[in-house]
């Protein structure tokens, strides 16, 4: 009994990391134009359109590395339009990705039933997923916990590996530097000659990058298919985890950490046969809880705050004494 | 960097490091620069000085590339040279200190003064090299600053000596400083010209704008005077006298001396007592203020921007609760009211940032002299606004506070900084308010529109009011207030009266040091 436990754990955990990556890769991709002061609430969309191509793409070579270089091709499109509008000609960045999202979510219906002649889903057709990597010498060293380095498909570990490099990027090369410079203090930037336009261009372009691959993740990772609104609202949620980690890479792991340990509890606890659509709502629900008590954590502070000026304020008497006894 | 060069001979024809010739700028029918000719030899500190509007930035900006000139030449040490745009300039040895700071405030002081230029190893920034040769550079010109604190951290006058390192780093051998005092306290602006200084001594050049005429007559060895957007004179400092400058800055005699007045102190209008409050990141930023305020009196608030006075201001105004403390408005505790209820209490807000607070930019004059009272006759009967009587009043208002405007339907944007002041002041003081609290009345204001603001508030005070004056301007304080209060990190430091305000023992407050007699006593 102990060991199934054990196992249960060692799957939870590893399937928290499978639904946390393609959150992630587009969490991250989001933190790039997000510390390049853009609200970029198209990744939805980008992440959309990245999973259909990904799939047409794996058909069309029958390669599925082919197939994710299509879903990033496409999602860089997106991308490139979203900065050519938001930055170039200053159109309002809410509005232009909510447009985006709206035609990505139309566009794949439509390229569904005009090359397949199906809607909902895509499934077969000789679609081919990623593979799982198998790390040799996995199992020799951790046993049945093996499960948590191994195995899993090239976009999970890429997701995991671009932590520390969004990190190193951020805090020691040049192009991170500008783009913290460009989001926090533009005018800083322009003084400078560093050029704005430029920067949020290879920031939109970075985050449709992995964007795309993330939406590559959704439709030839684990599943090998491609339906309707597949990305379901992660873009989404990963917006409002930039918005409370203001896009630092390791709070943005945090968070995606959460939010895919959540997804991948109320896939266990539909297992058990709770009503799917209750069982679906878990992980948003554990999502908007964690950022309201984000949000909340500022008030105990307050608190301290007025401790101290209480305190402060007894111990200045003297002070005020010794100010009055100045001759006016 | 160019090294360090020996001691540079200075006589009457030598090479110049700026020649400007015939710079004009217009903006539209509006003329900034008209034919300014300008020579700045190398080696010495030049003063720009003049009125707001005068077009010292705008020349300026000119010579950093940031603006085009429409006519005229410039050459650096006498080398015809185009600057399409700021990089030019650098390249060319110009380097230029804003008044407004372009800081990153999550990046260390090193990464701030490195930014654009980064030293790099093996593709990485070398965050240990920066840190290194920023403290080489401030120790050398006497700027003391850690390169490895957080700009966001730090006071202004910090801000200030990193802007001026950046400037450094880049190689420039001529300085630009956009009116470098206005943010510094008096002893920090004496450290500043001692760094100025260093630069001359090492053969840079300094171009100094200002309209200090103190430290102007203090540091500099010539001085340019522009007015309305010509050049007056350019004279050897040591040649002027203080009132000479004056005339040639505003074209007619003007008095900064203290202002006449006939003691009349009434009642106590305004006790504040115990007054503590916090600033947006929450942390305590007025602490413990208590005093009062009578009628007939003005009682000045002394302090470097940021220690406390903005907070005063809005407390007191209902913008920002209280956390301990209160202050009472004729036996009213404002702190349990809103802002409107306390102008009815009796309250009028000159605020400090007046297109933010004081007037709606885009609205007519009109309409900001009515905003606050539209509510009332005659300017609106059963809900709609009598605009006849609106724009006569607006009329009235022009006249008596002589605002420079084609009529009540000019757009406020329109309107220069003295006379978009003019309009709030007109609101503010025609509201039958007993309590006038005044924050930066001039800031950003010619000298002709400053001396009338002063008459107007000393009009004030004769009619009985109570006026809170606060300002970073020391010699608007002490010819205007009665007492004049000093903050620092939200304590009130001290008083002095302001019939015997004295620069120097303000200062020392304005900079921490809590009583006079205590400094002394360390000294010795």
């Amino acid at each position: 009994m102990e060991i199934l436990d054990k196992l249960i754990n060692v799957a939870l955990i590893a399937a928290t990391l499978r639904t946390t990556a393609p959150i992630l890769l587009v969490a991250l991709g989001g933190s790039f134009t997000t510390k390049a002061g853009i609200f970029n609430i198209g990744l939805e969309g980008q992440m959309l359109v990245g999973a259909f191509f990904a799939v047409l793409g794996s058909i069309w070579t029958g390669s599925a590395l082919a197939g994710v270089a299509c879903g990033v091709a496409a999602a860089l499109v997106f991308a490139l339009v979203f900065a050519v509008l938001v930055v170039s000609f200053k159109a309002n960045e809410v509005v232009v990705g909510l447009a985006l999202n709206i035609l990505a979510g139309g566009m794949t219906i439509s390229l569904m039933k005009a090359i397949f002649g199906t809607r909902g889903s895509i499934v077969g057709h000789g679609i081919v997923g990623l593979p799982k990597v198998q790390l040799p010498g996995a199992r020799d060293l951790l046993g049945s916990w093996a499960p948590l380095i191994s195995g899993f498909t090239p976009l999970v570990y890429a997701a995991f590996i671009a932590v520390p490099l969004l990190v190193v990027c951020y805090n020691r090369t040049r192009l991170g530097l500008y783009i913290r410079v460009v989001g926090e203090k533009p005018e800083a930037a322009e003084a400078l000659g560093i050029s704005i336009t430029r920067v949020r261009y290879i920031a939109s372009l970075l985050c449709g990058l992995l964007a795309g691959l993330a939406g590559a993740h959704l439709s030839l990772g684990y599943i090998t298919m491609f339906t309707e609104n597949m990305s379901s609202g992660r873009g989404f949620m990963a917006v409002a985890i930039l918005i409370f980690s203001n896009g630092d890479p390791l709070k943005v792991l945090a968070g995606c950490l959460l939010f895919g340990f959540a997804d991948a509890f109320s896939l266990r606890l539909q297992t058990f046969g709770y009503p799917s659509y209750l069982v679906l709502t878990v992980p948003y629900v554990v999502a908007l809880i964690a950022l309201f008590a984000l949000s909340y954590r500022a008030r105990p502070r307050i608190i301290a705050e007025t401790l101290e000026s209480m305190r402060k304020l007894l111990s200045v008497d003297k002070n005020t004494e010794a100010g009055g006894k100045n001759p006016q | 960097m160019s090294n360090t060069p020996g001691s540079p001979t200075l006589h009457s024809n030598a090479a110049m490091a700026v020649e400007l010739t015939g710079i004009t700028k217009r903006f539209g029918a509006f003329v900034a620069n008209d034919g300014i000719d300008l020579a700045v030899r190398r080696g010495e500190i030049h003063a720009i000085i003049g009125e707001n509007g005068a077009g010292k930035t705008t020349l300026m900006n000119i010579l950093f590339g940031l603006l085009q000139p429409d006519e005229g030449s410039i050459r650096l040490n006498g080398e015809a040279i185009v600057i399409a745009d700021p990089s030019v300039a650098i390249k060319a040895g110009l380097g230029m200190v804003h008044q407004h700071f372009k800081l990153v405030p999550s990046l260390s002081v090193a990464d701030n003064v490195f930014l654009g230029m980064e030293i790099r190893r093996h593709g990485l920034i070398d965050h240990a090299a920066q840190i290194a040769r920023t403290r080489d550079l401030s120790k050398r010109f006497g700027l003391q600053v850690d390169p490895t604190e957080r700009v966001g951290l730090l006071s202004v006058g910090i801000e200030q000596r990193i802007e001026i390192l950046k400037v450094l780093v880049r190689g420039a051998r001529t300085i630009i400083l956009d009116e470098p005092t206005a943010v510094l306290t008096p002893q920090e602006s004496r450290e500043l010209f001692q760094t100025l200084r260093s630069f001359v001594a090492e053969g840079m050049t300094v171009i100094f704008i200002s309209h200090h005429l103190e430290e102007v007559m203090e540091v500099s060895d010539t001085v340019t005077v522009l007015r309305n957007g010509r050049k007056v004179a350019t004279r050897p400092t040591a040649e002027l006298s203080k009132d000479e400058l004056v005339h040639m800055m505003v074209g007619r005699e003007v008095s900064f001396d203290r202002r006449p007045r006939a003691s009349l102190h009434g009642d106590v209008v305004l006790e504040v007592k115990d007054l503590w409050a916090r600033d947006d990141r929450l942390l305590p930023a007025l602490r413990d203020a208590s005093f009062t305020v009578r009628s007939g009196e003005v009682v000045g608030i002394a302090g470097v921007a940021g220690n406390g006075q903005t907070e005063l201001a809005e407390v007191l105004s209902g913008l920002r609760p209280a956390s301990h403390g209160g202050a009472w408005l004729k036996g009213r505790n404002l702190t349990a009211l809103s802002p409107a209820a306390i102008r009815q209490a009796g309250l009028a807000h000159v605020p400090g940032d007046r297109m933010v607070r004081g007037v709606d930019r885009n609205a007519s004059i009109a309409a900001n002299t009515l905003m606050g009272r539209q509510h009332r006759a005659p300017w609106s009967r059963a809900g709609m606004l009598n605009w006849n009587a609106i724009n006569q009043n607006a009329e009235t208002l022009i006249k008596s506070f002589d605002i420079r405007a084609r009529g009540p339907g000019d757009a406020v944007k329109r309107l220069s900084g003295g006379n978009i002041q003019k309009v709030v002041l007109a609101r503010e003081f025609t509201n039958g308010a007993n309590f006038l609290l005044i924050d930066q009345p001039t800031r950003g204001v010619d000298i002709g529109a400053q001396e009338a603001i002063h008459d107007e508030i000393m009009r004030q005070r004769a009619a009985g009011r109570a006026i809170l004056l606060i300002s970073v301007q020391l010699d608007e304080l002490a010819a205007l207030a009665d007492r004049i209060l000093v903050m620092f990190n939200g304590r009130i430091m001290g008083e002095v009266a302001g019939d015997d305000a004295d620069e120097e023992r303000i200062g020392m407050m304005m900079a921490g040091v809590a009583a006079p007699e205590f400094a002394a006593e360390t000294a010795s």
